[in-house]
């Protein structure tokens, strides 16, 4: 499978909400196994909340052999690597955190959000 | 009701202008729901961009509580008029004259993340005016970066007024500066909020700029990294970062990240970002990581 992301997002892969456009794209087949190919050629501009959401999470159900065996990234550019390296570096972080640890971070986001 | 006075000053980027703008605000914060705010320019012989942008949104926050801003354009010096109409600010002050293409940057108010709108802002009338040689990628990069200010100020700030922003190009010294400002809740009030408890303002602004925090609000995935990549590129580039948000302030340069502790504020975020645009001085991000993604 292969999404064509300036298709999908345009020339700008930059905020959260066409982050999750690819993340409801790719989440199920890549947990049924099947390869995809993110192919970025076009795209221009990018940000973090665009990775975080479409690519970061990812790991909430994925490991990284399989990401790497099944999620393909082609015509990326460098600042887009860049964005995308740290993304994932933090991404895993987060994921390798005690689900305890994780919760409470949650917690403590959730609880303030209500309050607010 | 009697109107409030507003006496705008000369109004540069150091601290002290700062103190000015959040003096401002004070006043009207104090006159409260439905004021009359006569702005009144007598005593100000300079306008800095982030001046612009604060006193756009001050305006609009004066509307969105059922007051009355009125700009009193006779006191207005001839040069600071002129820049004001170039750039597209007289419609703020309720005056009917287009804007045009001259050497200002525009001033603009976005009241949601348009991020096409705000890209090409950046791009057209920010970067690409011809005043600098920027190549096409560096152009991408730096337009990525800044986005990340209005991202955050349009994720975090809540504010309901949206989002203020002005520039201004530096001929002499081939720097570009943006400033925006938002009328939201500040980012150490988030802070505080997140973590359940008192934080100073610089600790929270601090906390703010380290890797991988964030105060976004929606669960449940890992976020941040925007104001992390921000503060990277400015240091390598030689570019000047200050962030004035409620009682907390920081600034990134060359010279390291500085936190402090603010007296006299406002309720908001102002951002002003100084780039030097010799794009010879750039580090683009050429080295392509060898190591798999993931």
């Amino acid at each position: 499978m292969q999404i064509k992301v300036k298709e999908l997002v345009g020339e700008n892969a930059m905020t959260k909400a066409d982050g999750e456009k690819v993340y409801s794209l790719i989440h199920e087949p890549l947990i049924e196994g099947q390869t995809v190919e993110l192919d970025f050629e076009g795209v221009e501009v990018f940000a973090s909340p665009f990775f975080n959401a479409g690519v970061g999470r990812l790991y909430a159900d994925l490991q990284s052999d399989a990401l790497n065996a099944g999620l393909k990234i082609n015509h990326l550019s460098s600042f887009g690597q860049r964005v995308l390296h740290r993304v994932l570096d933090n991404a895993k972080e987060y994921y390798l955190a005690s689900p305890a640890h994780r919760q409470a971070i949650d917690r403590i986001v959730q609880d303030t959000a209500s309050a607010m | 009701m009697m109107p409030l006075k507003l006496c705008i000053p000369l109004l540069n980027d150091k601290r002290q202008d700062f103190n000015k703008l959040a003096h401002l605000w004070q006043q009207v914060d104090a006159a409260g729901e439905k004021a009359h705010v006569h702005f009144d320019f007598s005593n100000c012989d300079f306008l800095r961009p982030n001046a612009v942008a604060f006193l756009g949104g001050l305006a609009r926050l004066i509307e969105y509580r059922g007051g009355l801003p009125q700009f009193e354009t006779g006191t207005i010096r001839q040069e600071i008029k002129t820049n004001l109409y170039q750039n597209g600010f007289a419609n703020v002050m309720r005056i009917d004259s287009p804007s045009w293409d001259g050497n200002s940057i525009p001033y603009r108010e976005d009241s949601h993340e348009d991020q096409n709108s705000i890209v090409h802002y950046l791009k057209s009338n920010w970067l690409g005016k011809g005043w600098i040689n920027v190549a096409p990628t560096l152009a991408n990069e730096i337009a990525g970066q800044m986005w990340e200010i209005y991202t955050n100020a349009f994720e975090h700030s809540q504010s309901a007024i949206g989002v203020f922003s002005c520039g201004q190009y530096f001929p002499k010294s081939h720097e570009l500066l943006l400033a925006v400002a938002d009328f939201g809740v500040g980012i150490p009030s988030n802070v505080r909020h997140h973590a359940g408890k008192p934080i100073h303002g610089k600790e929270a602004m601090r906390w703010a700029f380290a890797p991988g925090n964030t105060t976004a609000r929606e669960l449940p995935f890992p976020r941040g990294m925007g104001l992390d990549l921000l503060k990277e590129f400015i240091r390598i580039n030689h570019g000047h970062l200050e962030i004035y948000s409620k009682d907390g302030y920081a600034r990134v340069d060359s010279k390291g990240e500085v936190y402090e502790n603010l007296t006299n504020f406002f309720d908001g975020t102002l951002v002003q970002v100084r780039l030097v645009c010799d794009d010879t001085l750039y580090l683009l991000s050429n080295e392509q990581e060898s190591s798999p993604f993931f």
